[in-house]
């Protein structure tokens, strides 16, 4: 007769036998005939902006035409927040179940040099991508990003707020530092809201004003020594626009809500409700105002206007601005399916696409494009854009792009954070700054 | 001098504590029916053996493991032994963090635990609507900390908040602000909104132990005439003691751990005044744009021994305190 004890182990083996079975056929095809360029491929893609319809449209509209053409390739489309999309890719590379395909700034270039983002030199046609656009995603001469989405940080305001304070900017649209100060002081006065930025969700638009006042006093050569750590926040150059920036926030140059005011919400501070005079933005803002005022967007009609930041007296190079790469794809290292993942890719980088970006999400783009066949309502928005860049010299890259580690970290919490808010004297930050940047 | 005996020759000795443990243990199936085989034992316990070893007992272990490296890339790690830990003793940012769990660890509890002790008060001495009210200051115990994370970060809002819209509609407009934005007041409004979530939890406790006070030591204090308050600091707190104690406890272990609400509210700032322990650890390992898990590790490892010299600590004092009783 039987014992219990076989009969156990026999039928546990047979469970584990079958649910191993099971779970073998249930894998799905791509992990089961990795890297076989005949059989179909599913590509996993993360993208942020799950909330810009605009550039969620674009993409879409992309990958749509890219399964039309590539019946083997399917792809996996997900939009997720940033924060949750990289607290997810962070956590999954390591662990070799990261997506096929992810969105990544270039202040995260760190996937690159630990060896988690295949190079795309041989997946995309490298000649579709601006030149200063690829140096962002270039480490040891390979590129690791396709730069979908560029920017510029411009200071964009209410052309009848202005008015009702009986100031208008300059011909040249860039206001001296004694103009500059006299309207910050004017429109506190008045109950307006000078600067409509919020730090609640991000490290880095606190200090969109500072950083642009740095830039022109500084050159681009001495303000990316200061990023790296080998000129001192202690500088006299850097304390003099510090000092400055300190007395506007003195003033009342930012919302008493600052600190908790998250970045959609500043927009719709300052478009709607309550309603700023100006605001300190990368050039992307226009995938959420320009929506429907339902959605979040700017009320129709809005008097919108862009001028240029202004420049502390002696400043080395007054025409200076920011442009850097925002949103970009990345490809993962130990993807299964790279085929399918680089033709998608390399379906984007077209010049042909560079100018749908353009026309459909009113931004710049780091690929190729012919701004000139622009067409649509927002046109004359474009022009006005392109018109304050005229004759800029570009610095690329945040600071973020420079900045890491506890250092990014303390350009968080002082410069975008503390020093706005008016929590910190200039001698302190600067202090706090030089302790986290400086480069021994 | 004396030989030893050979072992045959030996006396009978009985065999020790230690060693009787062991026989009874290997001892066959037959000399204790209730017992079976060891595979048979393994077969049964293999399964929740397995998933704790997978899931705690490994990720313990290789955080440990991990506290003497440096890895950052997908291939390699750098053995750097204690570097991490000598690193540490130089980390303002960790000792603000250290600093604000201790403070969080030992003043929120008191505020958790007198506000439930309050709460459970009033539905003891039958306020008007008490089945109401024991729902209503429960119910916050069963939210998740996302959805109290975002409404109290509402309820703080400069502009539109609650507590400033009061504020200004009694005349102390000026005492308006950004509560979670300002570094000095930011860990206080965060203590006062995880008290606010988990009173209800105290209460319950609090009033479960009021009802199963002696009804004859309340009785006989009433009869002596003694006032609602004497009554309250002689009588039920000195009685209440030990259900106080093992709250105040529960939550000091707890706020160890602190990092959702955090996370949510303030994700540390401003000026690292909220950042705690965990949100560090979280921040290095996944926040910062760099890669290196090694560093991280390190904090956890030190918070862990931490935590659990704190949980010996209380276990020896309440042991004490048994014998001490009984």
């Amino acid at each position: 007769m039987p014992t219990i004890r076989p009969l156990l182990l026999r039928g546990t083996l047979a469970v584990l036998s079958g649910a191993f079975c099971c779970a073998t056929l249930s894998l799905p095809a791509s992990a089961q005939g990795a890297g076989k360029a005949t059989e179909p491929q599913t590509v996993t893609m993360w993208s942020h902006w799950p909330d810009e319809a605009a550039k969620r449209g674009f993409v879409e509209e992309r990958v749509k035409r890219f399964e039309a053409t590539n019946t083997q390739c399917k792809v996996n489309l997900q939009f997720i927040q940033k924060s949750d999309l990289y607290a997810s890719v962070k956590t999954s590379v390591r662990t070799g179940q990261a997506p096929d395909i992810f969105w990544l700034e270039p202040d995260e270039i760190a996937f690159a040099k630990s060896g988690y983002l295949e190079p795309l030199d041989s997946h995309i046609e490298l000649k579709n991508l601006e030149d200063w656009a690829r140096s962002e995603w270039t480490v040891n001469g390979k590129v690791y990003g396709l730069p979908v989405e560029a920017y510029t940080v411009e200071l964009y305001y209410n052309k009848d707020l202005i008015k009702k304070l009986g100031m208008e900017p300059p011909a040249s649209m860039q206001m001296t530092q004694a103009q500059f100060t006299e309207l910050v002081k004017k429109a506190a006065a008045a109950g307006i809201t000078p600067l409509a930025n919020g730090v609640g969700d991000r490290p880095y638009p606190g200090a969109y004003f500072l950083q642009e006042v740095l830039l022109r006093k500084l050159g681009p050569d001495d303000y990316k020594l200061l990023l790296t750590g080998k000129l001192s926040f202690t500088d006299p150059r850097v304390i003099e626009a510090m000092t400055w920036v300190k007395q506007l926030v003195d003033a009342g140059a930012y919302p008493k809500s600052f600190s908790t005011m998250k970045l959609g919400e500043s927009h719709y501070y300052f478009h709607t409700n309550p309603g700023a005079l100006m605001f300190p933005i990368a050039s992307w803002y226009t995938g959420r105002a320009f929506v429907a005022p339902e959605k979040g967007g700017q009320p129709k009609g809005f008097p919108l206007g862009i001028m240029k930041y202004p420049a502390l007296e002696n400043s080395k190079c007054p025409e200076c601005k920011t442009l850097a790469v925002g949103g970009s794809y990345v490809m993962y290292s130990r993807s299964k399916n790279k085929e399918c993942a680089g033709k998608l890719l390399n379906s984007i980088a077209t010049v042909e696409n560079g100018t749908r970006w353009l026309e459909e999400v009113l931004l710049q783009t780091g690929i190729r494009s012919d701004a000139n066949r622009m067409q649509g309502i927002w046109v004359l928005y474009f022009k006005e854009l392109q018109e304050r860049s005229k004759g800029a010299k570009f610095f690329v890259g945040t600071p973020l792009h420079y900045l890491s580690g506890k250092c990014a970290d303390t350009f968080s919490q002082v410069l975008n954070r503390a020093f706005p808010a008016g929590q910190m004297s200039v001698q302190d930050a600067a202090t706090q700054m030089d302790a986290a940047c400086k480069a021994s | 001098m004396t030989q030893p005996l050979p072992l045959a020759l030996a006396p009978a000795v009985p065999p020790s504590g230690l060693r009787r443990q062991l026989d009874r243990w290997f001892a066959p199936p037959e000399a204790d029916s209730r017992r079976t085989t060891w595979p048979a034992l393994m077969l049964f316990l293999a399964p929740a053996l397995i998933i704790y070893a997978a899931l705690t007992a490994y990720p313990v272990v290789r955080t440990f493991y991990n506290s003497f490296f440096t890895i950052a890339d997908i291939e390699s790690a750098k053995f750097v032994g204690l570097a991490h830990f000598a690193e540490l003793a130089r980390d303002k940012t960790f000792w603000a963090a250290v600093r604000n769990t201790a403070i969080w660890s030992a003043v929120a509890p008191l505020l958790d635990v007198a506000t439930g002790l309050l709460l459970a008060l009033c539905l003891y001495a039958g306020v008007p609507f008490a089945r109401f009210l024991r729902v209503a200051w429960f119910t916050p115990v069963l939210l998740s900390y996302v959805v109290v994370g975002i409404m109290w970060v509402w309820i703080y809002n400069y502009d539109w908040g609650v507590v400033n819209a009061m504020l200004r509609s009694v005349g102390l407009g000026s005492w308006a602000r950004s509560w979670l934005g300002d570094p000095n007041f930011a860990l206080a409004a965060l203590m006062i909104t995880h008290a606010w979530k988990w009173a209800g939890f105290n209460m319950v406790v609090c009033l479960a132990a009021l009802h199963s006070l002696p009804s004859e030591v309340l009785e006989a204090s009433e009869l002596d005439n003694c006032g609602w308050w004497d009554k309250l600091v002689h009588i039920i707190v000195p009685m209440l003691w030990p259900t106080l104690l093992n709250l105040y406890i529960l939550a000091f272990i707890g706020k160890m751990k602190v990092f959702d609400l955090v996370w949510i509210m303030t994700e540390g700032g401003p000026l690292w005044s909220t950042e705690t322990v965990s949100t560090y650890v979280y921040k290095r390992a996944f926040n910062w744009n760099t890669f290196d898990l090694g560093y991280p590790s390190a904090i956890a490892v030190v918070w862990f021994v931490v935590v659990v010299g704190f949980v010996v600590l209380f276990n020896l004092l309440f042991r004490r305190r048994e014998r001490l009783e009984y």
